[in-house]
């Protein structure tokens, strides 16, 4: 009896043994890439914070438009951004390469995964990125239109314009990433309808009102005379 | 009249045009008694440029008669005088008609050029002579107009253009920007040699460019004296936002192409102005003081980011100190001389630089105009013409005493203690310009 528990030990601890010695050195290995992964990130990230540190970049985020449109993710100031994007970066890499160390058929599978979507991550990142800015660009092109033509809710139609574009852009990623596709679609097909839906309807109901402001704002009679000629400026 | 091309000429008279049907045969008729009249002795052609206009603006440059030689006591002139009309082709606008103007004049080797605008009511046959006789027996390469003009009229001209081109290039051409002009040959083929066409140039930034351009490389300048200029009343085709930004926007541009010889320049000198002056009966400009102020007022909320882009904070903070006047529509509404070429400079060195979309920042600047020109107009409502142009010389002086600003803008020298508003700063420092 006793002899045969030992032998069942002795089997465990052998096959312990075993799956120590085969595996024992990879997951030395991967703790070790990961440490140095690590360093290496949090070099990285000091590096990047010492190099872009008051830097141009700062001032080309806020002048963008980059900073605003982001509705304060950039707040903090690009260089944190850049030396956070830098940091995962480099840890991300570690990760996946400590992990293809255990040699295991899933993890390997995974990485490969990892490794394949992150183009496809990269370029829906730049959509987006590209999204928020042309949105910004043609919000403020918007909002200094609306105000020169004196038009009420500039900075509402600014917004609408800015929101469009920005969802245009995640409706492009998200297809891109083939990542809730279907859906993403049909919230932009049914909020394209709702503009559309709410546009005949202000124009149709409020026909009155708007031919009515029309034409206050052509002759108020508060402000005689007309605005000068055009040549008049020049 | 002959409409066949002549292969060489002495003077061309080029008319720029787009839907001027209804005044461009006075100008002709001008033009075509104006050469008889006064050089009766050259070999003349007239160019109309047309842009496409679809009335029959271009069935009238070549079908008005010409005036009756008795009632103007017209000498025979010894050569035909050749009319032409055709169209141009390229970016539709004022600078590109010219453009055509300019290659002809220089393919039928001209001596002179003068450009009339199509729609100009007031032009008389002394025009051409007073546009052309500076080129053709002065020592001139450009004449520029001198009006008469309202008080309210040529307010671009009297608060932007005027003010900085004198302090910049450090001549005193009233009317840098009046549409008629003479030039020489030599100025033309200079003209023609440049690649910037295709930008602002081929719009309403034409008149400012060749200005400048004559003014910038030392071309022998000069004023005529043309009496007053009126407008047909209808309105060109564009919107104020988009004329304000050609007619600046080439201003700053050539201010970057001619950094160089601006930052020598110190003060101004007088252009010789040739022509009897007389004082003319002038058309009342209608104004809106409300509505411009009403325009300020939104604009103070919702283009203040924009201008943070480009103005430093103390300018900025200034500027939107003055919205509860504006909202009141208060007759006490005023806009600083000082605080007014600030906001100029501060802009022209804004829309160099890179990340600030041009156009936009340039487009935000028109509510700022109409709130200078809203002050003008209340702080001028009783004063005559003579005490506005003392208050204009007033304001190009400052503009010249705030020069070295400018040039610290410029250089950078000013950069770090001057970001604009919107640039993330460690502190925001507020700036003193240089008296």
């Amino acid at each position: 009896m006793i002899e045969a528990m030992r032998y069942i030990l002795q089997g465990t601890v052998d096959r312990l043994k075993a799956q120590a010695v085969t595996y024992l050195p990879s997951i030395l290995a991967s703790i070790i890439i990961l440490a140095v992964a690590w360093v290496i990130a949090i070099l990285v990230r000091f590096l990047v914070m010492r190099l872009f540190r008051g830097a141009a970049i700062d001032r080309f985020l806020k002048t963008s438009g980059l900073n605003a449109v982001t509705g304060g993710v950039f707040s903090l100031g690009a260089t944190r951004l850049a030396a956070a994007v830098g940091y995962w970066a480099v840890l991300i890499a570690g990760i996946l390469t400590a992990l293809s160390t255990l040699n295991s058929s899933l993890i390997a599978k995974l990485t490969e995964q990892a490794v394949l979507l992150m183009p496809k991550l990269i370029t829906a990142g730049v959509i987006v990125l590209g999204g928020l800015w042309l949105g910004q660009y043609l919000s403020r092109s918007a909002l200094i239109w609306a105000c020169n033509q004196r038009l009420p809710s500039a900075h509402n139609l600014a917004g609408l314009v800015r929101i469009a574009v920005v969802f245009l852009a995640v409706v492009v990623a998200a297809d891109h990433l083939d990542f809730a596709r279907g859906v993403f679609l049909s919230a932009f097909v049914i909020c394209l309808a709702g503009i559309v839906l709410a546009i005949s309807l202000s124009v149709g109901l409020g026909r009155h009102e708007m031919l009515d402001w029309f034409s206050r704002r052509e002759s108020r009679p508060e402000e005689p005379g007309r605005e000068w000629s055009l040549w008049n400026h020049l | 009249m002959p409409t066949t091309i002549p292969n060489e000429t002495d003077i061309i008279v080029g008319i720029p045009s787009f839907n001027n049907a209804r005044t461009i045969g006075h100008v002709v008729r001008a033009a075509v008694a104006g050469l008889q009249k006064y050089f009766p002795q050259f070999r003349s052609v007239i160019i109309n440029s047309d842009g496409g206009s679809t009335d029959s603006t271009r069935e009238v440059v070549l079908n008005t008669p010409a005036e009756d030689a008795g009632i103007l006591f017209l000498p025979t002139p010894l050569f035909p005088l050749h009319r032409l009309s055709m169209p141009y082709h390229g970016i539709p606008g004022k600078g590109s008609a010219f453009r055509m103007i300019f290659r002809m004049a220089q393919q039928m080797r001209a001596r002179g050029c003068v450009l009339l605008d199509a729609d100009l009511r007031s032009v008389t046959p002394e025009w051409i002579d007073m546009l052309l006789r500076p080129v053709l027996f002065g020592r001139y390469d450009f004449v520029a107009p001198y009006y008469r003009r309202h008080k309210y009229d040529g307010t671009i001209t009297n608060s932007i253009v005027y003010p900085l081109t004198r302090a910049l290039y450090g001549k005193r051409v009233r009317q840098p920007i009046g549409g008629d002009f003479g030039v020489s040959m030599r100025l033309v083929e200079r003209y023609l040699k440049r690649d910037d066409w295709e930008t602002d140039v081929a719009r309403y930034g034409i008149d400012i460019w060749m200005t400048t351009i004559a003014l910038a490389e030392g071309y022998q300048v000069c004023q005529s004296f043309l009496g007053a200029k009126i407008h047909d009343a209808k309105d060109p085709g564009a919107d104020l936002s988009a004329m304000l930004q050609q007619v600046v926007g080439s201003v700053f541009t050539l201010m970057r192409e001619y950094a160089d010889t601006w930052q020598r320049v110190q003060g101004s000198q007088d252009v010789e102005i040739f022509g009897f002056r007389f004082e003319v009966g002038l058309e009342p400009v209608p104004v809106n003081v409300r509505r411009m102020l009403n325009h300020f007022e939104q604009a103070c909320h919702d283009l203040k980011d924009v201008w943070a882009l480009a103005l430093r904070p103390g300018t900025l903070s200034e500027i939107l100190k003055l919205r509860p006047s504006a909202a009141e529509a208060s007759p006490q509404f005023h806009i600083p001389d000082e605080l007014w070429a600030r906001t100029i400079y501060e802009f022209a060195q804004a829309s160099r630089e890179r990340g600030v979309e041009r156009g936009q920042l340039l487009r935000s600047l028109t509510p700022l105009y109409m709130a200078r020109v809203a002050s003008f107009v209340l702080e001028t409502e009783s004063v005559n013409s003579a005490d506005v142009e003392e208050k204009i010389e007033s304001l190009c002086l400052t503009f010249e005493n705030l020069k070295p600003y400018l040039t610290e803008l410029w250089t950078g020298k000013a950069a770090a203690a001057a970001q604009p508003a919107g640039t993330p700063a460690t502190e925001k420092l507020e700036v003193k310009p240089h008296d």
